[in-house]
């Protein structure tokens, strides 16, 4: 699905949300992980939402892949993202936070430490 | 003179005394007074007739004189009437013939004299003013023409300016997500397409090309495209019953996005806000239709037919005949008809009781796109035929007879009070006659904060109901589902052992049946919206 043709899109991504920008939650991220809920999709479902649905039916996607593939804003998925929570249709997970390096300089006060107690 | 010799010759022939005879004397004695008389007859009757003559010319001259003061009299009344002929032409007629060519109901106002129109002179004036008229109108199409390039480069110019604007904003739109400055991009972009839109119109009414090379596209991609680059938007509902990947050709596509808008921008313009634009697309026999309905006050006859004309693009363009401001949309719509061979009617009234707009596009312009290959954009209505065999199997739903008269339940549905709502952009909006009121609960407890869970449980239950038939036509369910389902079993067991201690231990109840599904996540959510099978166990 990517390298798809350049060129200027035609629908731009204010069409999507109806003008939207502010998603109803909050607390969706770039990474968080979506889920469709299996639900069935209702018939009222504006067109972008139902196309995030679609492309979950082929598995979690992160809000950045979801943005990727749907050539949107990923400001534009948050807002889609945050509807289809609204209405139970999706489920979110937040982001796994990355896991954080130690400071090499604590280590190597510990692995002096070590040493003292051994020599001691 | 000849008196003269016979009296000399009486003289010689009475002083003569030789004579030897007297009776010639006396002969000559007669012959004197005869000759005399004679002279004197002869003098008398040359002194009438000289003085007849003298009469006869004298009264000649006289009648001479009389004609021809008549006729100098007639020639002034001639001139004058030519002067004050030629001074109408100029004061009256001449102005008139040179309003006429810029407002054809003036009349021309004819001849002072009646008698005047098939003469000589008359047609002389006449051609005069021919010769004004003709002159005029090749001025006036000189200058328009010059006008028109000097509008079709300043416009080029803004064109261009305002799309490189639009890289940027859009740029901007994807490397930033914050909320508060998305609005801002979203308002720019939009205002920023409005422009577009503008400048463009300008460009295309001057004879321009439309400025931008586009891929083929979906045919629904271009119509929404051309949706988007207007401020009512939102008020427009888009009903997609064409085949999925019907696309237009590359050279089609934006003369068909241009339309479209124009098309919708005269429809948003001449109906109450709020009403809604209904806008079909539809496959006919030669192509595809796109149909473009409002709700508003409609035209009059003369006014249809002065529009039908226009759209036509038969009749060329001159700015000045635009009006002040230029009403330059369906200028545009007839020039692009015109050069891309497609086909806009706006012949008869819609059955909303306003305008109905119909786009022909003929097959030659039109070309299949594959749709998993380059699907449409996320914010074009899907296809309702896709899904059109088992919808119609499983509900009454989806009808594909002539669209607009199977949707004026829409019309009423959504007064667009919610934000979330009025984003709905028409797909499906067949079936939202009985998904109405299922729809308004579903939003209404997500409103209400406090304690969403229970609330929407209920509802969402309640909602899921009719929603719930196309499910198993979509496709299997999956293991989670299943899990999910078993596990709201389970909840609904719980739930209704927990019933019996306390209202509020209905609560707990979920939680419990949550470990039996694979995902707690997963689970969770599902015995909230499952529930109601675990209701229906008790």
């Amino acid at each position: 699905m990517t390298g798809r043709r350049g060129g200027r899109p035609l629908v731009p991504a204010y069409l999507s949300t109806g003008g939207v920008a502010r998603p109803s939650r909050a607390h969706l991220e770039r990474l968080s992980v979506l889920t469709g809920s299996g639900e069935p999709a209702p018939a009222d479902l504006p067109a972008a939402q139902t196309a995030l649905l679609e492309e979950l039916e082929h598995g979690s996607l992160t809000v950045v892949e979801a943005a990727a593939l749907l050539r949107l804003p990923v400001s534009a998925v948050l807002v889609l993202a945050a509807g289809l929570l609204d209405r139970d249709l999706v489920l979110a997970r937040a982001p796994i936070p990355p896991a954080r390096r130690f400071d090499p300089d604590l280590l190597k006060r510990v692995a002096d430490g070590l040493r003292d107690l051994k020599h001691r | 003179m000849t008196v003269c010799t016979v009296l000399r010759v009486a003289r010689l022939s009475a002083s003569d005394p030789a004579l030897p005879d007297s009776l010639p004397g006396i002969d000559s004695m007669i012959e004197v007074p005869d000759l005399a008389v004679g002279a004197l007859a002869l003098g008398t009757l040359s002194a009438f007739a000289l003085g007849g003559g003298l009469l006869r010319s004298r009264r000649h001259l006289a009648a001479q004189r009389a004609k021809s003061a008549a006729l100098r009299a007639q020639l002034d009344g001639t001139t004058r009437a030519f002067t004050s002929e030629v001074e109408h032409l100029a004061a009256r007629r001449v102005p008139a013939a040179a309003r006429q060519a810029a407002h054809p109901h003036v009349t021309v106002p004819g001849p002072l004299s009646p008698q005047l129109a098939g003469s000589p002179l008359g047609s002389a004036l006449e051609q005069v003013l021919q010769g004004l008229h003709a002159e005029l109108a090749a001025q006036r199409t000189r200058i328009d023409a010059a006008a028109q390039a000097g509008m079709r480069g300043a416009t080029r110019e803004i064109q261009a300016a305002l799309y490189r604007l639009q890289d940027a904003l859009r740029g901007l739109q994807q490397r930033y997500d914050d909320p508060e400055l998305t609005q801002t991009l979203f308002e720019l972009d939009h205002e920023n397409e409005q422009s577009l839109r503008r400048a463009q119109i300008a460009a295309v009414v001057c004879g321009a090309w439309v400025g931008l090379a586009r891929e083929e596209s979906h045919l629904v991609d271009a119509v929404t495209g051309g949706q988007a680059r207007l401020a009512g938007y939102r008020r427009v509902r888009v009903g997609n019953h064409l085949a999925p990947g019907t696309g237009l050709v590359s050279h089609a596509v934006e003369p068909v996005a241009i339309i479209v808008a124009e098309l919708l921008d005269n429809a948003l313009r001449h109906s109450a806000p709020d009403t809604d634009v209904v806008v079909h697309l539809e496959a006919v026999h030669h192509g595809v239709c796109v149909t473009v309905d409002d709700a508003g006050l409609g035209m009059t006859q003369d006014e249809r037919a002065r529009a039908q004309r226009m759209v036509a693009g038969s009749d060329p363009i001159l700015l000045t005949e635009l009006g002040d401001p230029p009403r330059m949309g369906l200028a545009a719509i007839g020039q692009l008809t015109r050069q891309f061979d497609l086909n806009v009617d706006l012949s008869s009234p819609s059955p909303y009781g306003g305008v109905r707009a119909v786009l022909r596009i003929d097959s030659h312009l039109l070309t299949r796109i594959d749709p998993e290959a380059v699907p449409p954009a996320a914010g074009a209505p899907r296809s309702t035929r896709r899904e059109a065999a088992p919808v119609t199997g499983s509900g009454p739903g989806t009808s594909h007879g002539p669209g607009p008269t199977t949707s004026p339940g829409p019309q009423p549905g959504p007064p667009a009070p919610l934000p979330a709502a009025s984003d709905d952009h028409g797909y499906g909006a067949e079936q939202a006659p009985g998904h109405d009121a299922p729809a308004s609960g579903h939003h209404g407890p997500r409103d209400g904060g406090g304690l969403p869970q229970r609330r929407r449980r209920g509802r969402t239950t309640a909602a899921a109901g009719p929603a719930a038939a196309p499910a198993p036509a979509r496709r299997a369910r999956r293991p989670e589902e299943s899990a999910a389902a078993l596990g709201a079993l389970q909840s609904g067991t719980a739930a209704a052992r927990t019933d019996a201690r306390s209202n509020a231990g209905a609560d707990p109840a979920v939680p419990e049946g949550a470990p039996a599904a694979t995902s707690a996540g997963t689970a969770a959510e599902n015995t909230d919206s499952n529930d109601h099978e675990g209701g229906t166990a008790r």
